[in-house]
């Protein structure tokens, strides 16, 4: 009789086919395929079938790969600024645009989130040409407006990090602001009515209300900023394709030149392996430090 | 009391007798206001930049790279980029739409069918399939592009019209079928039985009750995905090398490569590019917005 809640066996797998296989195929069969590959060299040249076993020979090149270390810590680097950059700011700017002083709160909402749908690499160009060393934005402003001289912004290898995660920060502030905004609209008006009542200032209420009671919301915005740094690739490959040097390589970045420009793809296969690995160490670590901290706070 | 509460909300015109604290009032009005509309304008100017600089011929543009060109805007950059067929502009676009589409449609049927029947229909595989969709969020992409491209290659589906609708549409499964699975738990499973106590099967059931109940987040996932699939560019990097089946990410890029330093005409490949984005995120800003939050938040 309930046979809309109890198909029938093969009626399920017949609807399930497909997207399980195609998932299954495009998601796991190629992590098992760079695991498997990464114990190769798979060389230009070279096809799989001609590709020779060496073992851990790749992991033991990767350990010591300060190439690939240092495009680790780039990425660290990334999470970290944008981190400040994109949920510090989105934050202080919720409370500004929350405050009663604030005009056009959403046009600040509509604004601010239109760089995060356009695509990373529109935003790479459009930022390659505000650093431009000769016709660029910001040298017109630093010499027209501030009256300073020209600077090679992107092609100072000291500071190319700080200037590539600028857009990246840039890009994203809006969308953190948004989830923040339907956050605080759900924290009950009263608690900010009584504390004002009590004589708390704007500053004390986003420290000792806003922030407590956006928590959860403020650590999932936490998880989307580390996932998403740790693969930060598409602006930086358009705005420095990792110069000068090695100076803005990040792991994805170092995984695609190995892999695609000097066709080594066994030991690109083991950078894959690695990007898989230290990415998840990295967000499951965050979280679990994060979520001790917090419920210190709470305890 | 009365007066403090008022004044601490904001919302009040300090009477002349109390200066001091007028002052600071509309002190702070000014600087938070400046700093969102800062913020905010800056989000929206390179578009405004983009635009009139696409007016400029590259010598307008590197004499001077803000002025607007009252008297002297040209529709040349278009018409070069438009009729030049080397610069493969709509065709990449038709490539990127193209995919779009049957990526958006295939997510859709996917996401909807399998959320359901995790959601609805009890079966011996249930969890293990939902953790296994979950996980697909977790991987990060960059670690799949060698495997991806050694697999493709040697299965001869690498540049073909449809190969990047296998990774769009698998990475696009885990958050629609996260939140279609939550949405069908939300809905009274009474309907269903009704429906089947009427005689209706399962697939009917399907297909003419709860795909229509399920209408608001089947839009959801789809404006998720939209903006996905078209930005999307590491995937593309590594599967086409064809140039005329390449995106439009992948054919900017190539654009920077070919047009050198000519910006006014990379500004306006980008600004036809970005067009229907552009166009379908300020007809649709409100309902994009929340869609991509929820997705977030909840996924």
């Amino acid at each position: 009789m309930l046979d809309a809640i109890k198909p029938k066996r093969t009626t399920i797998w017949l609807y399930l086919l497909i997207p399980v296989a195609l998932f299954v195929f495009s998601v796991f069969v190629p992590l098992l395929t760079a695991v498997y590959l990464s114990f190769f060299e798979l060389k230009s040249g070279q096809t799989i079938y001609t590709a020779v076993f060496n073992g851990v020979d790749n992991y033991k090149a990767l350990i010591a790969d300060s190439i690939f270390w240092k495009s680790f810590w780039n990425n660290i680097y990334l999470v970290i600024v944008c981190i400040i950059g994109q949920i510090g700011l989105a934050f202080v700017f919720v409370l500004f645009a929350n405050s009663k002083l604030a005009v056009g709160k959403a046009v600040h909402r509509t604004f601010g989130f239109f760089p995060s749908t356009i695509s990373a690499v529109c935003i790479g160009l459009i930022w390659s040409i505000i650093f431009h060393s000769k016709y660029g934005l910001l040298n017109w402003f630093v010499v027209n407006v501030l009256g300073g001289t020209k600077q090679a912004w992107l092609g100072d290898a000291n500071h190319v990090m700080l200037y590539v995660s600028i857009p990246l920060v840039w890009q994203y502030i809006g969308y953190y602001m948004v989830i923040l905004f339907s956050a605080i609209a759900g924290i009950d008006q009263e608690i900010f009515e009584s504390a004002e009542i009590d004589g708390a200032n704007g500053f004390k209420k986003a420290i000792h209300i806003t922030l407590p009671m956006i928590r959860p919301t403020m650590l999932v915005c936490l998880t989307l900023c580390i996932a998403g740094n740790m693969k930060a690739f598409d602006s930086i490959w358009t705005m420095t394709a990792g110069g000068p040097g090695y100076s803005s390589y990040v792991m994805a970045l170092y995984g695609y030149t190995t892999s695609f420009q000097q066709s080594n793809l066994g030991y690109g296969s083991a950078i894959s392996v690695g990007i898989f690995v230290l990415s998840l160490l990295v967000i499951g670590g965050s979280q679990a430090i994060v979520k001790r901290a917090t419920r210190g706070l709470e305890g | 009391m009365m007066s403090k509460k008022r004044h601490l909300a904001g919302s009040n015109f300090s009477p002349a007798g109390r200066s001091g604290k007028g002052a600071g009032y509309y002190a702070g009005k000014v600087c938070i206001n400046i700093v969102l509309w800062i913020f905010s304008l800056s989000c929206i100017f390179p578009l405004v930049w983009m635009f009139y600089s696409s007016l400029k011929l590259k010598r307008q543009f590197n004499a001077d790279v803000i002025s607007i060109p009252f008297g002297t805007a040209t529709l040349q950059n278009y018409t070069d980029i438009l009729n030049n067929p080397d610069y493969h502009l709509s065709e990449s676009m038709w490539n990127s739409f193209r995919t779009t589409a049957i990526s958006i449609i295939l997510i859709v049927l996917f996401t909807f069918v399998v959320g359901y029947i995790l959601a609805r229909v009890r079966f011996r595989l249930n969890r293990p399939l939902y953790v296994m969709f979950l996980m697909g969020m977790l991987i990060p992409i960059h670690s799949l592009l060698v495997p991806m491209y050694v697999l493709f290659r040697n299965l001869g589906i690498s540049n073909q019209w449809y190969t990047l609708l296998m990774p769009y549409v698998s990475f696009g499964l885990p958050m629609g079928i996260f939140l279609v699975e939550g949405y069908v738990k939300g809905i009274p499973i009474s309907l269903e039985e009704a429906a089947a106590i009427d005689g209706s099967s399962f697939s009917r059931t399907l297909w003419s009750i709860i795909m229509p109940l399920c209408r608001p987040i089947l839009v959801t996932v789809a404006i998720i995905q939209i903006f996905g699939c078209w930005n999307e560019f590491s995937f593309a990097l590594v599967l086409i090398q064809n140039v005329h089946l390449q995106t439009v990410p992948l054919a900017l890029t190539q654009f920077k490569g070919q047009f050198g330093s000519d910006y006014p005409l990379q500004m306006t490949a980008m600004l036809i590019t970005m067009s229907p984005i552009v166009v379908l995120y300020f007809a649709f800003s409100n309902q994009i917005i929340k869609g991509m939050v929820a997705g977030a938040v909840k996924g």
